[in-house]
């Protein structure tokens, strides 16, 4: 019994002196539907600089009030250019440093196997009786559920769905109940729609004229330990190749950003 | 003693083994017939009284063997028979007595006779409270009442469904013998209608003088002796006097006087004038009886022993000495000859040689007391 | 506040408590009294809830309310329409959440219950349902009210697997919890703060008046915490 013993006293130990992060190494909070995307964009921004970076995924509105209460992040990627700009008015964020790296797109996505031909009803394959469920984003406070509601109202057709919509806590919840096949059709965005596991699922990209722009922003937080780091990321997100990458994974790059 | 013929009749055989590690041995292996009337199993404590009594109930599995109420099988390892406690008409009253404390005392008494009718059931309750006497306590819970009473209200909730055999197990301790004698009487005075057989289990040798028509001896798991209390409880003696062929020393002996606040009695050795203690047992003055000690259990000294909490020091001569192996036999004359065993050691140091006067040194519980 | 999620997290609660009481109290007996060799097992399987994080239990649940889960075929099949985001199949994930919070205070309460009772109560003539209705439910009131009282808040309070499995409708699956969390995302926090003091008073009230009632009745039936 000795051995495992102090082999378990040993790993206890390492977890929890765990070395600290190394330096040059950026905490970026991002929002959920960067997921892929930012996957791709670290790796080549550690290629590109030599810094490592460590993102963790979640709600923009989550991460407000936690960067609010001192959570120590270097650098803020909300899916609600609303989020930082607040962070900026409460002096949290560098000031200068708000950049509006993309758009989001919605899309309505259906699972492969529905007999529903979306890509010929477009937005009225929602009225189709088969359809029981729609799984959005929270409307309240995900942006890309507002822009949804917004959609759905732009068509007219909000009061017939309303009593079948379902709320994810953010847009990739709302992605995980149609994918699960507990809702029949979802309005998500793009970039989780062509990402891989939800590829294969039939799609149509709502107009974005139908809904006010989900404006995707980014800052450098007022308590970034390496300012530096954080700045190369930044001036990495504006390159080109970011930029083509943010699109390859369905975001469009709004004209503020291109003429950078 | 001549076992009574009578209708109602409890046999049973009953084997429990139970298995330890390596090798099974018998908890239990039985073979009794009781007949109406009472019936002490008498045993000390881990003879494996309750487990019998539990077996019988039928609320401990039997491994093997045959249980019959007045002929009707109720249980049969070879048949794979066994009839589920409920429904063996066997009332059983526990040491805990096992009274329902959420229940009042007519609740208690009521509730093994859930299908007769409100009324016939009220009368049976009222009677069998009348005649246990705690009628008038009827609507208290069983904590707002004393001791004996909660046995009669035990008593009285196990009879007044009518069983076939009570089984009583040590049901009266902590009572004083008056209000035992009152509970028991009102037992025998229920039973002189009924005549059942009753199984009442005591590690008291009182209440088998006080009780019993007949006592079943337990020990071991395994029935020592039966008969009447004083063939049973005079048949130790008997058995002790068969172990003593391992004791060096067997003395002929008178008892003196009792002491039993001490817990002994003092006898004097026969042939001799000297006088010992010996713990108490079963014996009047002027009893004639043996007392058997171990050779090694004798302490031997040169000079006169002071101070010691051993009350038996005899004085005499070493009258032989015989090496045997590692052992010195030493044969000491004190009017009486004792055997005692000595190491070589000692006996080297002790400058041991025939005709030395010595000191022999005798605890009281090293002397047992054998035989009347 | 949303007067209409409390209530709906209330009629939830009740639903669940009532549900686990009925399935917990045979559950719990076979657990107290069986003498079957996998019971740990069971036991085990019964207490998984309380180390499992919710969102593993809802997440299981997702996949089985689904159309190609068991659970959700089940339910197309007799009602023609899924489980999942439907006030049936919250009530179900809570009950089997909330399940060891139900069965180890009634374990406990019945494994209290003197056997020489049960002995005295089987000699006397009865069966084991009627030494269950008349000695042990009686002899077990603390237990079961115990069990009852932390059923009802613990799926009061629940929000990872109403948050998994409810999509968050009002009036059906969104539960004072889930308003609580949706006010903080909306940086609502004077709203949130108001609900969730209330929830946070209620709580306490809920377990003050177990503990309280424990302690009157001389023994500790269970607690949650220490875990037994």
């Amino acid at each position: 019994m000795r051995f495992p013993l102090r082999c378990l006293i040993l790993l206890s130990a390492l977890l929890v002196f765990r070395p600290t992060c190394a330096a040059q190494e950026i905490r970026v909070a991002a929002a959920a539907d960067l997921k892929f995307a930012l996957d791709e964009l670290g790796t080549h921004y550690e290629k590109q600089t030599g810094r490592k970076m460590d993102v963790s995924y979640g709600s923009s509105g989550n991460f407000l009030a936690q960067i609010q209460n001192g959570a120590p992040f270097d650098v803020f990627l909300s899916a609600d250019i609303e989020y930082p700009r607040k962070l900026e008015a409460a002096g949290l964020a560098e000031p200068g440093t708000l950049y509006e790296y993309a758009l989001g797109r919605i899309v309505i996505w259906m699972p492969a196997d529905t007999r529903i031909d979306l890509a010929q009803l477009g937005w009225k394959a929602l009225l189709d009786p088969s359809i029981q469920k729609i799984a959005i984003g929270n409307p309240e406070h995900a942006p890309y559920g507002r822009a949804a509601v917004a959609a759905l109202r732009s068509v007219g057709i909000y009061e017939q769905v309303r009593a079948k919509l379902v709320y994810g806590e953010n847009i990739a919840q709302a992605a995980q109940f149609v994918a699960s096949g507990n809702a029949q059709a979802g309005i998500l965005a793009l970039s989780l729609a062509i990402s891989p596991p939800m590829r294969e699922g039939k799609r149509w990209e709502i107009p974005a004229k139908m809904h006010p722009p989900i404006e995707q922003a980014a800052v450098i937080l007022k308590s970034a330990k390496d300012k530096d780091s954080a700045r190369a990321f930044l001036t990495f997100l504006k390159s080109g190749e970011a930029r083509k990458i943010l699109e390859s994974y369905g975001f469009s790059v709004p004209a503020s950003a291109q003429t950078q | 003693m001549a076992i009574e013929v009578s209708s109602a009749r409890l046999a049973a055989r009953v084997r429990k083994i139970r298995r330890g590690e390596g090798s099974a041995f018998f908890l239990l292996d039985v073979q009794m017939e009781v007949p109406s009337g009472i019936s002490i199993l008498f045993g000390p404590s881990g003879a494996g009284k309750s487990t019998l009594l539990d077996c019988i109930a039928g609320l401990a599995q039997t491994d093997e063997g045959r249980i019959a109420i007045n002929g009707d099988v109720i249980f049969d390892s070879e048949k794979g028979l066994s009839v589920p406690p409920q429904s063996r008409q066997i009332a059983y009253v526990f040491q805990s007595l096992a009274l329902f404390p959420h229940m009042t005392v007519e609740a208690n008494v009521a509730y093994g006779l859930p299908h007769a009718r409100e009324q016939t059931r009220d009368g049976r309750v009222s009677e069998i409270l009348k005649m246990f006497r705690v009628e008038q306590f009827r609507h208290r819970k069983p904590r707002e009442i004393s001791g004996g009473e909660k046995q009669r209200v035990a008593l009285a909730r196990s009879l007044v469904t009518q069983p076939r055999v009570l089984l009583l197990d040590e049901p009266l301790t902590g009572l004083d013998a008056e209000l035992k004698g009152s509970i028991i009487d009102d037992l025998r005075a229920w039973n002189a209608a009924h005549k059942i057989p009753i199984l009442y289990v005591t590690h008291s040798r009182e209440e088998v003088d006080a009780l019993g028509e007949r006592v079943i001896a337990l020990e071991h798991g395994k029935i020592v002796s039966e008969g009447t209390p004083r063939e049973v409880l005079d048949a130790p003696r008997r058995r002790r006097l068969a172990q003593a062929a391992g004791f060096e020393n067997l003395l002929r002996a008178t008892v003196l006087d009792l002491r039993e606040p001490d817990g002994v009695m003092r006898v004097r050795l026969a042939d001799a004038v000297c006088e010992i203690e010996v713990p108490l047992g079963h014996a009047a003055p002027g009893d004639r009886v043996r007392v058997a000690i171990r050779a090694g259990d004798i302490l031997l000294a040169t000079e006169p022993p002071r101070a010691l909490s051993a009350r038996n020091v005899l004085e005499g001569k070493i009258s032989s000495l015989e090496r045997r192996g590692t052992l010195v036999v030493a044969r000491v004359d004190c009017d009486v000859v004792f055997t005692v065993h000595v190491t070589p050691g000692a006996e080297r140091a002790l400058e041991l040689a025939v005709g030395k006067k010595v000191w022999l040194v005798l605890k009281t519980h090293s002397c047992h007391f054998v035989e009347g | 506040m949303k007067i209409e999620a409390l209530l709906l997290s209330v009629r939830l609660a009740l639903c669940v408590s009532a549900i686990l009481i009925a399935i917990g109290v045979p559950l719990a007996y076979g657990l107290a009294y069986s003498r079957w060799r996998g019971k740990f097992l069971l036991e085990a399987i019964v207490a998984l809830p309380l180390v499992l994080p919710p969102t593993v239990l809802g997440f299981y649940m997702l996949l089985a309310m689904g159309p190609r889960g068991a659970l959700g075929k089940l339910w197309y099949a007799a009602f023609g329409h899924g489980l999942a985001f439907t006030f049936a199949g919250l009530v179900i994930a809570s009950v089997l959440y909330s399940l060891p919070f139900a069965v180890q205070p009634l374990v406990a309460s019945f494994e209290t219950v003197d056997s020489k009772l049960l002995d005295a109560s089987a000699v006397l003539g009865a069966g084991s349902l009627r030494t269950f209705r008349r000695i042990i439910l009686p002899l077990s009131v603390p237990g079961i009210i115990t069990a009852l009282v932390l059923s009802f808040a613990h799926t009061l309070g629940e929000f990872g697997v109403v948050l998994m499995v409810g999509g968050n409708l009002s009036g059906v699956t969104r539960t004072v919890s889930i308003d609580i969390y949706d006010r903080a995302q909306s940086l609502d926090y004077a709203g949130a703060n108001r609900t969730a003091l209330l929830l946070l008073v209620i709580s306490f009230l809920v377990l003050s008046a177990v503990y309280g009632a424990n302690r009157r009745a001389g023994r500790r039936a269970w607690a949650p915490w220490p875990l037994r």
